[in-house]
């Protein structure tokens, strides 16, 4: 008996330590980010740091906003080309997919989620790069290349979340639409997918996370220009590009500049989060 | 949202069709990030960064250029895209691209070596003090003609520091760290290699940064030779850092094999990587006068 309890505590302990563990991680991440970047935003000033369009770090000049907006359009291209796939994708292999198949397909997706992000950007350099050069004429490399090889890297996520989103549907709203004579298609799309439209929107929001926090591949498809793009075929410098270029060489102020250039990626990552936290909150 | 949706992707549509308005020959000039060891030399060689009056410097590099922060993926995109136009060492040259001459004297090491090619920038390491004995014995090594060999046999230019004498030392152990710049470590690899089959009880650990990293672990005695790919600065060498040239690299300006450029002046390599020439139709493929 005695002993037993011993043990209950000491397992107690041990996953309270667990816990903490990530949590103080968290923490030091926070205290890090903000305890370094934020003197550098007042040192730079706010208004210029976030607004100023001329990123030159020879001459202390650090305006973020071409790679604020090159990271949202890149964000953006993304969901415009892996969203619909990702989601039609799962409604495919929830509903439709012949289970033949789908012992191909389940795997397939999820080995597409274990290659290494650098993998794919080298893919991205070799394959896409030249298609969309020879397409649109340029250089190749720019907001469209990014987008769409975001856009299949974000595909595992979108899809394993809505999938299960859809599989989670009591099986009863499925038989009521077909009792009440629909087709197969219209309860799948008008009474199962709205059913599962908070678990597919979690999906999209986890796969933006990814998009926005995306790095290697980016930085050889993007060309990592540090201007405003102009066009969808404009080369374009990420957030995340930015502080990979330079961190190896950055001293003073630039080396707090491109950390301070991680608390706007952060601050854009916890939004997400909490759109995500909010979707949830819906759901339960 | 269906709406929504093909809104979404008519107005792709759109962005792209207006986006088209490229021609068939823009050059596409790709570059090096900012603090690069081969940015800085390039930059510096071919005067498109210049030190102002205020102190301030000036970078010119055109705008539009590609930034990549390896070798690797500049001479990948050379060797695809007919119109793209780089710089890199010249020890890291293949047949994938195509390196032009520049005013008429093509990018050889014999060339760089007598100082026809101007393109080039010096290896150097750098010690703080010259007592430690094993740091001394590689430092002779490396200029022996044992050493420069070895530094030939990777496509790099020997030193004129470097001795016709032989190596004849011999260590029988020790321990020393060499930290520095990218650039410069494919050449300390092998020339550690080499030395430590003279001498197999010495430990030589190389730590890979870059230059200023390199220089300032030297300064502060965490190692004991910095390796550099740009001249110190009078900061550095105010910290009593002494340097020594251990070779030289030639920088190649590399096309697509398909171009017909073969040679370019020193001012057309300035006017295109600051966005003064945009397109290759403003190049004449005949300018060996």
């Amino acid at each position: 008996m005695e002993n037993n309890q011993v043990k209950e505590r000491g397992m107690k302990i041990l996953f309270l330590i667990a816990a903490c563990a990530s949590i103080l991680a968290v923490v030091l991440i926070c205290l890090f980010l903000f305890a370094n970047g934020l003197p550098a935003i007042f040192e730079i000033g706010p208004g210029k740091f976030l607004l100023g369009t001329k990123w030159d770090p020879t001459n202390n000049v650090y305006g973020i906003l071409p790679m604020i907006v090159g990271s949202l359009y890149v964000t953006a291209g993304a969901i415009i080309v892996g969203v619909p796939i990702g989601v039609l994708t799962a409604v495919f292999m929830a509903e439709f997919c012949p289970p033949k198949l789908y012992k191909i397909m389940k795997p397939a997706v999820e080995l597409l989620a274990g290659i290494p992000s650098i993998v794919y950007g080298f893919f991205g350099l070799v394959a896409l790069v030249p298609i969309i050069r020879n397409l649109f004429g340029g250089s190749g490399k720019g907001i469209l290349t990014a987008s769409i090889l975001l856009g299949i890297m974000i595909l595992p996520t979108i899809i394993s979340i809505s999938e299960s989103a859809l599989r989670a549907v009591p099986r009863s709203y499925y038989e009521g639409a077909v009792g009440l004579g629909a087709t197969k298609e219209r309860a799948v799309f008008f009474t199962m997918v709205p059913a599962a439209k908070s678990g597919i929107f979690a999906g999209i929001v986890l796969g933006i996370g990814r998009a926005i926090g995306e790095t290697m591949a980016v930085i050889m498809v993007a060309g990592n220009t540090a201007v405003m793009p102009t066009s969808i075929l404009s080369m374009v410098r990420t957030m995340t590009a930015n502080i990979v270029l330079e961190m190896g060489y950055a001293t003073d102020l630039h080396r707090e500049a491109l950390i301070a250039t991680g608390v706007v990626l952060f601050i854009f990552i916890l939004i997400i989060n909490l759109c995500f936290a909010l979707i949830k909150k819906k759901e339960a | 949202m269906k709406q929504l949706r093909i809104f979404a992707i008519l107005l792709l549509v759109t962005v792209l069709v207006t986006g088209c308005g490229y021609s068939g020959d823009m050059i596409d000039v790709v570059s090096r990030e900012d603090g690069s060891g081969t940015r800085g030399a390039f930059s510096e060689i071919f005067k498109i960064t210049q030190k102002q009056d205020d102190g301030t410097v000036l970078d010119s590099t055109y705008d539009n250029a590609e930034v990549t922060n390896s070798t690797a993926v500049v001479m990948l995109t050379v060797s695809e895209d007919k119109n793209a136009i780089g710089y890199i060492s010249m020890g890291s040259l293949n047949d994938s691209v195509k390196a032009v001459d520049i005013n008429g004297v093509a990018p050889t090491a014999e060339n760089v070596k007598n100082g026809t090619y101007e393109v080039s920038r010096p290896f150097l390491i750098a010690v703080r003090d010259r007592e430690n004995a094993v740091v001394e014995d590689f430092i002779s090594y490396i200029l022996s003609s044992d050493g420069q060999q070895v530094v030939e046999a990777l496509g790099y230019v020997s030193s004129e520091d470097g001795s016709e004498a032989r190596y004849t030392g011999y260590v029988k152990s020790g321990r020393i760290t060499v930290a520095g710049s990218s650039s410069v470590t494919p050449v300390m690899e092998a020339l550690k290699e080499a030395y430590i089959k003279r001498n197999p009880g010495v430990e030589i650990e190389i730590q890979q940064s870059d230059s200023t990293t390199g220089l300032t672990t030297v300064a502060e005695g965490i190692s004991d030779i910095g390796m550099s790919s740009r001249e110190l600065k009078t900061s550095e060498t105010d910290k009593g850092i002494i340097p020594i040239t251990i070779a030289y690299d030639g920088l190649a300006i590399i096309v697509n094999p398909e171009n017909p450029v073969d040679n370019l002046t020193k001012e057309q390599v300035y006017d295109i990587f600051t966005g003064k020439i945009t397109g290759w139709n403003e190049i004449s493929t005949d300018t060996t006068e």
